[in-house]
């Protein structure tokens, strides 16, 4: 049985403050004892394939060994049918049967020890298979656990300054008016790129003779002096 | 990757978004951190031990109007699909907007998720404001 249904129970009952049960202790430790026995079982499991590997090495080197003896054996006995020793040659063949049924024998142990091996690699499988899903019960504890860790100490402050009323709500006005302050910083940076951009133009212009004479020369004055006094 | 690690790199981090953050690890051991978009409320990052936690407590159920308290679950419940990385839940008598991320979650990643789940505050709480006290 998973662990949300037993937390469901316990926080619903009011398991709030940090250290609280929020799970039946034993169900822990039985995760815990069930991650450790998987644990326990892969380790000798592995153990048992490396001996088994050892077997499987030396059942393979003693075939290959008649395998030889059985291709030694058949030369010699084709050498003494052509020698015309017949009974020799029946004594040699006598001998590849024997070696070959006992070639048999080691095949059909290989074939055993293939299967053990088998059915050792699907437990590991299995036990590992416990110890993730045990893991992740524990980490929802463990996350739960953490949660309350996380809320508790601003959750008090909530109790000393909820009194006053309306905390959410002035919190907010805060960040927005915050807020408010950089969009109106960025806008006011905004204006002023512009306003230089458009003196640089107003500074190109006047430049080239096309602009408003903003810094009108001594004779512009003159002129404009000897127009009145005409006037 | 500790708490402390992560407290000196988001001290550090100046990203693409223009968040900056100020973080430390509180006494009892957790990551408060306060992002430059919501100084108001911090989020407080705790780890397992495969899952950064990030914790933003909004209020108690002591601050909902009296008889509102129904119809402020019922929003949550509706609003939490639509808030994007952050989900909404109540831990003990306060609500809270919190996330999961795995342990090699990369910094800017983390530094994303923790700069929407403070947008993601202002947002949840002005959307329910008016049930609050």
């Amino acid at each position: 049985m998973g662990v949300l249904r037993d937390m469901f129970t316990a926080l619903k009952g009011g398991a709030n403050e940090v250290g609280e049960a929020i799970v039946d202790a034993n169900a822990i430790r039985i995760l815990e004892q069930e991650i450790r026995d998987a644990e326990t079982a892969i380790a000798s499991a592995k153990q048992s394939l490396t001996r088994m590997k050892s077997s499987e090495i030396k059942l393979k080197r003693e075939v290959a060994t008649i395998d030889a003896d059985v291709a030694d054996y058949e030369q010699k006995a084709v050498k003494a049918l052509n020698a015309g020793e017949e009974a020799l040659a029946t004594e040699v063949a006598e001998r590849i049967a024997e070696l070959e049924s006992e070639r048999g024998e080691k095949a059909g142990e290989q074939a055993t020890l293939d299967a053990e091996v088998q059915k050792i690699h699907a437990m590991i499988k299995a036990r590992e298979r416990t110890i993730a899903k045990n893991k992740r019960e524990l980490d929802k504890v463990r996350t739960v656990q953490e949660l309350q860790r996380a809320t508790e100490s601003v959750s008090k402050n909530f109790a000393a300054t909820g009194s006053s009323g309306h905390r959410v709500s002035k919190a907010l006005e805060r960040v927005k008016a915050k807020q408010q302050g950089w969009q109106d910083r960025m806008e006011a940076g905004e204006w002023l790129e512009h306003q230089e951009a458009g003196d640089d133009l107003d500074a190109k212009l006047r430049a080239k003779g096309l602009g408003d004479s903003a810094n009108t020369g001594a004779s512009d004055v003159l002129a404009r002096l000897k127009a009145r006094q005409a006037g | 990757m500790t708490l402390d690690d992560l407290a000196f790199r988001l001290n550090e981090y100046s990203g693409d978004e223009g968040t900056t953050f100020d973080a430390f690890v509180t006494e009892r051991g957790i990551l408060e951190v306060v992002c430059s978009n919501d100084d108001e409320f911090p989020i407080h990052v705790t780890m397992t031990e495969t899952q950064l936690l990030s914790v933003t407590p909004l209020f108690s159920t002591s601050e909902v109007l009296p008889d509102k308290q129904g119809e402020l679950n019922d929003a949550f419940l509706r609003l939490s699909p639509a808030v994007p990385l952050s989900s909404i839940g109540l831990q003990g008598d306060t609500y809270i907007l919190f996330g999961a991320m795995a342990l090699s979650t990369r910094l800017e990643v983390i530094a994303h998720e923790l700069a929407v789940q403070a947008e993601n505050t202002i947002d949840v709480l002005e959307a329910v404001e008016h049930l609050l006290a």
